[in-house]
């Protein structure tokens, strides 16, 4: 129905999450209508994108440098360490603005299933920052699934004993509806409730 | 609760049928493999999310097709709900409630309830724990739905433990015992609660299936019990101190057959009659006579807690079932609660059950009213 550099291009773009094979075709009928420069921009940009960014040698997270811009910035609070699973949780973590402290990434979860133990995650690193010293508080902020919570319990009892660890909160989302919280959320939020400040 | 119209799309046998419910007794008459109990299989999945036939939905969904649809109207005592399954060979389902897509099972669950009787339930007494332990899964789901998340996070432990058992056995994985401790302590937190759950629902449906049974054999006593691995107490503290414990002295022997040998997946339901394993000892008639028991406990446990009678599915069962056990079935439906049976013969039954009975003709997957 394609001819072959048409198919292979559809292939290739539906490998993609979340792009099954009507968007594909959609997106490389659109990417074959394109000025050749428009095109090759994006090309590159793929490209460049693999072959320059990679981890930041402090913290795990997505960098061009072998130390990150966040690691860098001799603004932001070294004694505080909030450990993720992925980069996705820093660049979300970073748009409330709200967190000045630095980041680690571990790079995923504690999960056998999948061939993942704590030797395959990027635990190492954090522990050699936190026993350095300086290192006032480690928040945990890892998503509270089954292979999330061992994930948390076993960063946390590594490090329990070189600094103080917390980990984020759970329950009602801001401007929710009680009535709308599903049942195990609501039974975490009674569980972490807090005295009225 | 009344189920007062099914809709099927492409499950199993139907392609397109609609049936509608006007009276409270329904017979489903049939030859065999004509579909009937695909109807009851249907309605059961609207209420406990799991067939009680096949795991895998793709054997639901007509063969051949790209979706199934499951829809059912229910009236509830002060309200109707508008539930629908849709099913896909390679896909997960989608759940809705009143039209609106429902992210978690327990959000689905618990808005009908129905109790099913097959041939399949003997295995109940005969067959394999698995059979007991689901038969206890399927009446939490419908008594406390939250209990689906427990039930889905311990499988998940127990998952991820087993692979690391099996990963360890194998070499390709090394001796952690930091990590093992973590998921030790997930798979007792998570599984004790799963076992005082299940532990309680005996407790609740013990002395209900004891009058049931005493009520039809007139002179037998039946005993349920639920069998750990491990003797422990009763609350939730004491459960979880005496499962860690047996965790810990079964260790070696999970560390050399590489999977986990003590949890809430290794338990079983004891039946006794007359203080005997009812398994080896009860002949084909004290076998019926034990089902009957436990599904008409489980069939008043369910009025009790949700406050309404649930559906009654009995898949080609009571034809089999002599005279007083017809009786003692029909003296614990109340006249008014819902009751689908299906049969390929319509002899057999006590008048009872035919008077007044909408009459159903199934015939390779098409659904008739019998005027």
């Amino acid at each position: 129905m394609y001819t072959p550099p048409l198919a292979r291009l559809i292939e290739q773009l539906q490998r993609l999450p979340g792009i099954g094979p009507k968007s594909a075709q959609r997106l490389a009928l659109y990417l074959l209508s394109r000025p050749r420069e428009e095109v090759t921009a994006l090309a590159h940009a793929i490209l460049d994108c693999k072959e320059q960014v990679g981890h930041c040698q402090v913290c795990g997270y997505l960098s061009v440098d072998p130390i990150c811009e966040i690691c860098r910035n001799p603004d932001r609070d070294d004694s505080t360490i909030c450990v993720v699973c992925d980069s996705r949780d820093v660049i979300a973590l970073e748009k409330t603005r709200e967190y000045w402290g630095k980041y680690h990434v571990l790079g995923g979860v504690i999960s056998p299933m999948q061939g993942i133990g704590p030797d395959q995650l990027n635990i190492p690193t954090l522990v050699q920052r936190v026993v350095k010293g300086g290192v006032k508080e480690v928040i945990l902020a890892i998503n509270p699934t089954v292979e999330g919570e061992t994930t948390t319990f076993y960063v946390g009892k590594l490090l329990k004993e070189f600094t103080k660890v917390t980990r984020i909160a759970f329950g009602i989302p801001i401007g929710g509806d009680l009535e709308y919280a599903d049942e195990m959320t609501l039974i975490k939020a009674i569980e972490g409730r807090q005295e009225l400040q | 609760m009344f189920l007062h119209q099914l809709q099927l799309y492409n499950f199993r046998n139907y392609r397109e049928q609609m049936v509608l419910f006007d009276q409270p007794k329904t017979i489903v008459v049939g030859a065999n493999a004509q579909g009937k109990s695909n109807l009851l299989e249907a309605i059961q999945l609207l209420a406990v999310l799991q067939s009680f036939r096949v795991q895998r939905d793709r054997d639901l969904v007509q063969w051949g097709q790209r979706q199934g649809e499951i829809h059912g109207k229910c009236q509830r005592r002060y309200s109707t709900v508008d539930l629908c399954l849709r099913l896909f060979p390679h896909q997960r389902r989608t759940m809705l409630v009143n039209g609106v897509v429902v992210k978690t099972k327990d959000e689905f669950l618990g808005n009908l309830n129905a109790v099913l009787f097959s041939a399949l339930d003997l295995e109940l007494v005969r067959g394999s724990p698995e059979y007991r332990r689901d038969w206890l899964d399927r009446v939490l789901v419908q008594l406390e739905p939250l209990y689906i998340r427990l039930q889905q996070s311990y499988q998940r432990v127990l998952q991820q433990r087993n692979a690391l058992l099996k990963g360890i056995k194998q070499g390709k994985m090394r001796y952690d015992p930091a990590q093992m401790e973590l998921w030790n302590q997930q798979l007792v937190t998570i599984g004790s609660k799963v076992m005082f759950r299940r532990r309680r629902l005996i407790d609740r449906l013990s002395p209900l299936a004891q009058a049931w049974h005493r009520r039809i054999s007139a002179t037998e006593t039946l005993t349920l019990s639920y069998l750990t691995r491990f003797p422990c107490g009763d609350d939730i503290n004491a459960i979880q101190t005496a499962f860690y414990d047996h965790l810990q002295k079964r260790a070696i022997a999970e560390q050399q057959q590489g999977s986990s040998l003590v949890g809430p997946h290794r338990d079983d339901v004891q039946l006794q009659i007359n203080s005997q394993p009812a398994k080896e000892y009860a002949s084909q008639g004290q076998q019926r006579t034990l089902v009957l028991a436990l599904k008409l406990a489980e069939l008043e446990l369910l009025q009790t807690v949700s406050g309404e009678p649930p559906l009654l599915l009995l898949d080609d069962v009571l034809a089999e079932l002599d005279l007083s056990r017809q009786q003692a079935l029909l003296s614990a439906v109340q006249p008014t609660a819902q009751t689908i049976i299906t049969t390929t013969h319509l002899h057999n039954f006590a008048d009872r059950w035919l008077h007044s009975a909408q009459i159903l003709t199934v015939k390779d997957g098409e659904i008739q009213l019998n005027c």
